[in-house]
């Protein structure tokens, strides 16, 4: 188990290491999101050994919200801005996500509406 | 002096560390016994530590730098998230151009129509800019507001609010305007309510879950790309 915490833990660096150099040449991209695609890379042409890093990733994935919480915490310093416009906040926050719900929602479900429309459309000349 | 100085700031760094570990390990714990999805820890952890620092007079900068070590474990998480887009790359191969091209649209009608909302109603940019980032999960919602200065603990909570708001109310208005396919239901919860709709949703079946952390991962990856152009661009027009 302490391998495999250690590999995980090596696996995840180097990646992030590479993603800080190629952030200094491309500074498109936070350096972590260029180490995440290089990780998913790494793992599906099989260098890194998915197997192994699996407990630790999944423990990580799990538990890292609790990173946030400090960053979180800084509303304190935003009472302010809520006193005055808290309820816009949350309106526009709750508009804009019923927005993406239903956009996504409904293409998709169209989508494979149409998909099924076609296949069953196939199976009846077929008959 | 100076290592009895070092000492009480170390000490102020593990105790506060550890409070927030102690916090929210406690409401994980209450979230497991109570099975309500609503009872999210991270909201409820930082709805806790605000009255104690409060009660004790600690400034938020105080806490902040004494944390800082958890903060700074945001990029190896980013990097972690690689792992369950490796698991669907084999999903995504095979319908990549419907769900991409959906995604995109979505992200881009999501953030154009924040940014140009808080902008007219609130008009201050920071806020605006965390508000166009909250459909994303956190790691990579607060890497991008970093990147683009905007406000992260603005960011933070209208992510766990947008992640609410998906995760209790998503499915039953989804069902509501004819969307029952558990693909595009899983679909559109991961785009819009990221890892915390994600997580609710998962309960319901396998399908969900796969299509949600699907829309989830390249939601942010697509919003990672795209969303610094495009506020780039909106700033220079309003």
């Amino acid at each position: 188990m302490l391998g495999h915490i250690i590999y995980s833990i090596l696996s995840v660096s180097f990646c992030l290491l590479i993603g800080k150099s190629i952030e200094l040449f491309l500074p498109i991209l936070p350096a972590s999101l260029y180490g995440m695609a290089i990780f998913t890379l790494l793992l599906h042409y099989r260098f890194l050994n998915a197997q192994r890093i699996k407990p630790c990733i999944e423990w990580a994935l799990a538990n890292m919200a609790v990173c946030f919480v400090p960053a979180g915490v800084g509303i304190i310093n935003q009472f302010e801005l809520i006193k005055q416009h808290g309820i816009a906040l949350i309106a526009i926050i709750f508009f804009t996500t019923f927005l993406l719900l239903t956009l996504v929602g409904i293409g998709y479900q169209r989508k494979l509406n149409q998909q099924a429309l076609t296949a069953n459309n196939e199976s009846t000349n077929d008959k | 002096m100076i290592s009895s100085i070092v000492l009480t700031d170390l000490s102020f760094a593990l105790l506060f560390i550890l409070l927030t570990l102690g916090v929210y390990q406690a409401f994980i714990h209450l979230q497991k016994k109570c099975k309500q999805s609503w009872l999210n820890p991270m909201l409820f952890s930082i709805l806790t530590l605000i009255p104690i620092l409060l009660f004790f007079n600690v400034p938020f900068e105080h806490y902040y730098q004494a944390t800082f070590p958890l903060h700074k474990l945001l990029e190896p998480a980013v990097v972690a998230l690689g792992y369950p887009l490796y698991q669907h790359l084999q999903t995504i191969k095979k319908q990549w151009r419907s769900i991409v091209s959906l995604l995109f649209i979505g992200a881009f009608i999501a953030i154009f129509i924040s940014f140009v909302l808080t902008m007219f109603v609130i008009n201050q940019y920071d806020i605006a800019v965390s508000l166009s980032l909250k459909s994303v999960t956190t790691p990579i919602g607060i890497a991008l507001t970093e990147q683009l200065n905007g406000n992260n603990s603005i960011t933070a909570f209208a992510i766990i609010l947008a992640g609410l708001f998906g995760a209790l109310l998503g499915p039953s208005w989804l069902s509501f305007i004819n969307v029952n396919s558990p693909k595009a239901q899983g679909l559109a919860i991961g785009a819009a309510s990221h890892a915390l709709g994600t997580a609710t949703i998962s309960k319901i079946s396998y399908e969900h879950a796969a299509y949600s952390s699907l829309a989830l991962i390249i939601s942010a990856v697509i919003t990672a790309i795209f969303s610094p152009l495009l506020i780039n661009t909106l700033v220079h027009f309003l």
